[in-house]
């Protein structure tokens, strides 16, 4: 029965973007109105990223908007990186900087820290060395910004190598259903965990709450809950033609990884308790919820093949046996949902999907739930030793061979 | 906290768009008032004489039975469950079964009495008629009007107050209407109508011809943005549902026919194969005779409803229900077998049709009065009541007539007579009810059991002294056994000839007691034993 409630419950926030016409219309950025009012630092961290970083800043250089500037952060251990920022700062002095990062230790948030007091922007945004940034993003931002006098405008982010290998597909689905659809209940909510990147945060409301947490293995998430509950409204925005895309981890053991890291940073912003200061009962619920998901996922992820293995060799009467797959229901009709979701989002992307695309996603769906549940159960492993290293995702590009954004809305931002 | 003071001023998230209420809206109460009053007056006839009209099915007997089974943790069945029916219908009669203790008197044979369960059924179904009537866009007078075609027809009067699964199938089937038609357009009320959709279909199969009515109503209701993910929220509540059914019978290890145990796939190919009744085209077949006996209950809710089908065929709100009826009336036409409460299904779609056609009446007779009413401004209003009015006169003077007289019978008439009286002498002549054995049809079953028979060997099925290898076993001098058998008409049947062991108890057998007269007549028969010495 708790197995059931919980993947009901996942399911139910999943769809929580398809569940009415007025709930899908509202998870849209509005129109601009062609007009600009806020300046833009943007922040790129990068970590051995030379392969990819100049692409990236060169994407955001395209930018249509005209008030911003880029701050590329580099670790002082890291030549490589650090001439490529440097060149690039070079062909653009007036608008790239380079901020050297000097701390013994690295982590994403310590280096977000250290750019902070040089940002000059009304808006901080975030991206990663790998983002490819849609060049309308900034105008879109500074709308939602102006007409909603929010503190947060998270945008979306999409991983878009589907076709790689068979992970990457579910991966790419998993962001599909975070970003165009949770992110928006959690928003609604107002408790949100924050992304990794594509997050624009008043750089007002970031100093006053200290910036990011540095020991956190999720610090965006922990901003998020932060400020979540010094009552900071947050608007999500997820549209096609502007979301950062991504590409997955390189390998599985990567994937683990990042899964890990998350889930530990995850735990480690659970048991801060800065939820508990939310106002409500249904926003610490859902944070106890969220927050406590890898715990839960650990748990459903030793119990379900000790339910099937008691199914199968143990003699129970079939009424009691009928009530065992009770969650298997959901979890079925969350692939049937997932199948539409990937037309869809081949639709959306102009990407052709394939029928065995579809067949990838169902037969990978157990094998990806138990590299979620195994991801889960190294996290508490991890937190429970108190190992808090930083494990780094590896990017190789992947996501940059595939199609580029489409036309379609530059035509529209212009008119 | 700084940061409180500085994002928590910030303007709540703006309010949903209310409804636009228009002015001059009539006053909420006439919406409850529009549905209740009928629906009251579909109860009151309902629920008088219920135990007395119309004469006990064995149908009802059955699935009773198999309710008690339920409840008395006997598993699906009193005898050995062998997928006739997916067993939904009388699980739900189970639920319900603690209703008729309130209610039942003794002067019924219980499986009459035991009726008073399919009222909160038939209650329930107007409800939601009147529902689905109001998304569908008709005005509330035509959604009242629909419930009162709905369940006055002395057609539905008598087969409403039956135990029949079709009843339950249909309940269902309406709530995944309402559903599917919900204004909300929500994912998961679609997703819930599909849920729905699967539990109409395991209350009673047939229902599962209305499946494109369903689909395309579906379809109309749902948002393009949302659509795709609609109809995969409703066709996996629907296909997950229904899967209940073969996993139960999988894990049973009954999924597929094997010796010595009943299948799922067997009692699939039984239904399949039940002999054609002819076409109803062809008269004398017994589809016409069908046929001929529903409409000697109504023909204004059958043929009129049919034509005013055809005739909503074009409009596309409508649309979904026309093709209901459409689907209905396919499938009885063609040759196959048809069980005789088929019609069940069609009776909530044709009276929103008709329904649906007389808002359409009124509709145009309002709008040839317009210009009247444009040169006379004072008498607008009058004239529009006035074609209501007339149009109502008309309908009525075409209906009342018959449906009084029909109605009448349902209300005073006691067709159970001879089961009441038959029930009450076996309640009284039976001495030693723990060690007796009485072979009887299914409406007499649950008095037996009710009078201390054993269930299923004590009181018998009479057909499973031939076709339950479990039943025969237990009696090891066969018919013999047996100190009663009750002859009713449901056992005289021509098609029970093949069974040996019951014609040989009746031929040896004398009649104690008869009730009744001609087709109806029932005889209690003692089994007379021969000696000892003859054998088998």
């Amino acid at each position: 029965m708790f197995l059931f409630a919980m993947a009901f419950g996942t399911l139910w926030w999943m769809m929580y973007a398809w569940r009415t016409p007025e709930n899908l219309a509202e998870t849209r950025f509005t129109e601009p109105d062609g007009t600009q009012g806020l300046f833009f630092s943007l922040l790129v961290p990068a970590r051995h990223e030379q392969a990819v970083l100049a692409h990236t800043v060169g994407r955001l250089l395209e930018s249509r908007y005209s008030d911003y500037e880029v701050l590329v952060i580099v670790g002082h251990d890291d030549p490589g990186t650090t001439a490529v920022a440097q060149e690039v700062a070079a062909r653009h002095p007036e608008r790239v900087r380079v901020v050297v990062d000097t701390h013994e230790v690295k982590s994403k948030p310590k280096a977000l820290n250290t750019a902070l007091p040089y940002c000059r922007g009304e808006v901080v945004g975030v991206f990663d060395a790998e983002d490819q940034v849609h060049p309308s993003l900034l105008g879109h931002v500074d709308h939602a910004f102006r007409s909603t006098d929010v503190a947060v405008v998270q945008g979306g982010v999409q991983l878009i190598n589907f076709t790689s290998s068979w992970y990457s597909l579910r991966n790419c689905m998993e962001y599909f259903f975070w970003f165009r659809s949770r992110l928006h209940l959690h928003a609604r909510h107002g408790f949100i965990p924050l992304g990794g990147n594509t997050v624009f945060v008043r750089s007002r409301v970031l100093r006053d709450i200290g910036g990011w947490d540095p020991d956190c293995l999720a610090e965006d998430c922990d901003l998020g809950v932060r400020l979540s509950s010094a009552g900071a409204r947050v608007v999500v925005a997820y549209d096609a033609d502007m979301v950062t895309r991504e590409e997955t981890p390189d390998s599985l053991y990567g994937l683990l990884k990042q899964r890990t890291r998350w889930n530990q940073g995850f735990l480690q912003v659970y048991r801060k308790r800065e939820w508990t200061r939310l106002p409500t009962l249904n926003q610490r619920l859902l944070a106890r919820w969220t927050l406590g998901n890898p715990f839960l996922q650990a748990f459903a992820g030793l119990v379900i093949p000790l339910g099937i293995a008691l199914a199968l060799l143990a003699e129970v009467p079939v009424g009691i046996a009928l009530i065992s797959f009770a969650p298997l229901l959901p979890a079925l009709v969350t692939v049937a949902f997932e199948a539409v979701g990937l037309h869809d989002f081949g639709v959306q992307y102009g990407m052709r999907v394939r029928s065995w695309h579809y067949v990838k996603l169902v037969l990978g769906s157990p094998f990806y739930q138990m590299v979620l549940s195994a991801a889960a159960m190294r996290a508490v492993w991890r937190e429970m030793r108190g190992q808090h290293g930083w494990e780094l995702t590896h990017h190789v590009g992947a996501h940059l061979n595939e199609p580029d954004i489409r036309v379609p809305c530059e035509v529209r931002s212009e008119g | 906290m700084n940061v409180a003071s500085t994002v928590l001023d910030i303007a709540k998230r703006p309010p949903k768009p209310a409804v636009p209420r228009r002015p001059g809206r009539s006053p909420t109460w006439l919406g409850p008032v529009a549905v209740l009053l009928p629906t009251l007056a579909v109860l009151a006839v309902q629920a008088v004489n219920i135990g007395g009209w119309p004469i006990a099915n064995d149908d009802e007997g059955t699935y009773l039975s198999q309710a008690w089974a339920v409840q008395h943790g006997h598993g699906l069945a009193h005898y050995t469950y062998w997928y006739d029916h997916p067993p939904l219908g009388w699980l739900q009669i189970a639920m319900m079964s603690w209703l008729p203790g309130l209610f039942a008197s003794s002067a019924h044979v219980l499986t009459a009495s035991l009726r008073v369960v399919m009222l909160p059924v038939t209650a329930a179904s107007c409800l939601l008629l009147y529902l689905l009537a109001r998304r569908l866009g008709l005005p509330r007078w035509a959604g009242s009007l629909a419930v009162l075609l709905f369940g006055l027809s002395p057609l539905s009067v008598s087969l409403q107050r039956e135990v029949l699964l079709d009843n339950f199938a249909v309940l269902w089937i309406l709530a995944a209407m309402v559903l599917c038609a919900s204004p909300r357009r929500d994912l998961w009320q679609h997703t819930a109508a599909g849920v729905a959709a699967g539990v109409a279909v395991l209350s009673k199969e047939t229902i599962i011809v209305l499946l494109p009515a369903l689909a395309l109503l579906l379809w109309q209701r749902s948002h393009p943005s949302t659509r795709k993910f609609s109809l995969a929220g409703a066709a996996s509540g629907f296909t997950l549902i229904l899967a209940l059914y073969p996993l139960y019978a999988l894990l049973k290890n009954e999924l597929l026919p094997g010796h010595g145990h009943v299948s799922l796939w067997g009692g699939l190919k039984f239904q399949m194969s039940r002999a054609g009744g002819g076409s109803l085209l062809s008269p004398g077949s017994a589809n016409r005779q069908m046929l001929d006996s529903w409409l000697y209950y109504d023909k204004v809710l059958l043929l009129g409803g049919l034509v005013a089908a055809l005739l909503l065929l074009a409009r596309r709100p409508m649309r979904p229900i026309a093709l209901a009826v459409a689907l209905l009336a396919l499938t009885a036409i063609r040759p196959g077998y048809l069980p005789s409460m088929f019609v069940i299904q069609a009776l909530p779609f044709l009276a929103l049709a008709l329904a649906g056609v007389a808002e359409r009446v009124v509709t145009l007779v309002q709008r040839a009065v317009t210009p009247v009413g444009r040169v006379m401004p004072a008498a607008r209003q009058p004239l529009r009541l006035a074609a209501v009015a007339l149009v109502g006169l008309l309908a009525t003077g075409l209906v009342a007539p018959h449906w009084y007289h029909g109605d009448r019978i349902a209300v005073t008439a006691h067709a159970n007579d001879g089961y009441d009286r038959a029930a009450q002498w076996l309640r009284t002549h039976i001495s030693d009810p723990a060690h007796a054995q009485v072979a009887v049809d299914d409406v007499l079953w649950m008095d037996l059991v009710r009078d201390g028979l054993r269930p299923g060997i004590g009181a018998i099925w009479f057909y499973k002294l031939d076709l339950d290898p479990a039943v025969a076993g237990l009696l090891p001098h066969g018919w013999q056994d047996l100190d009663y058998i009750v002859s009713s008409p449901t056992v005289r049947q021509p098609s029970n000839t093949r069974l040996t062991t019951v014609q040989t108890a009746l031929a040896h057998s004398t009649v104690v007691a008869s009730f009744g007269s001609g087709t109806d007549l029932i005889e209690i028969r003692q089994i007379v034993t021969l000696p000892a010495t003859e054998g088998p």
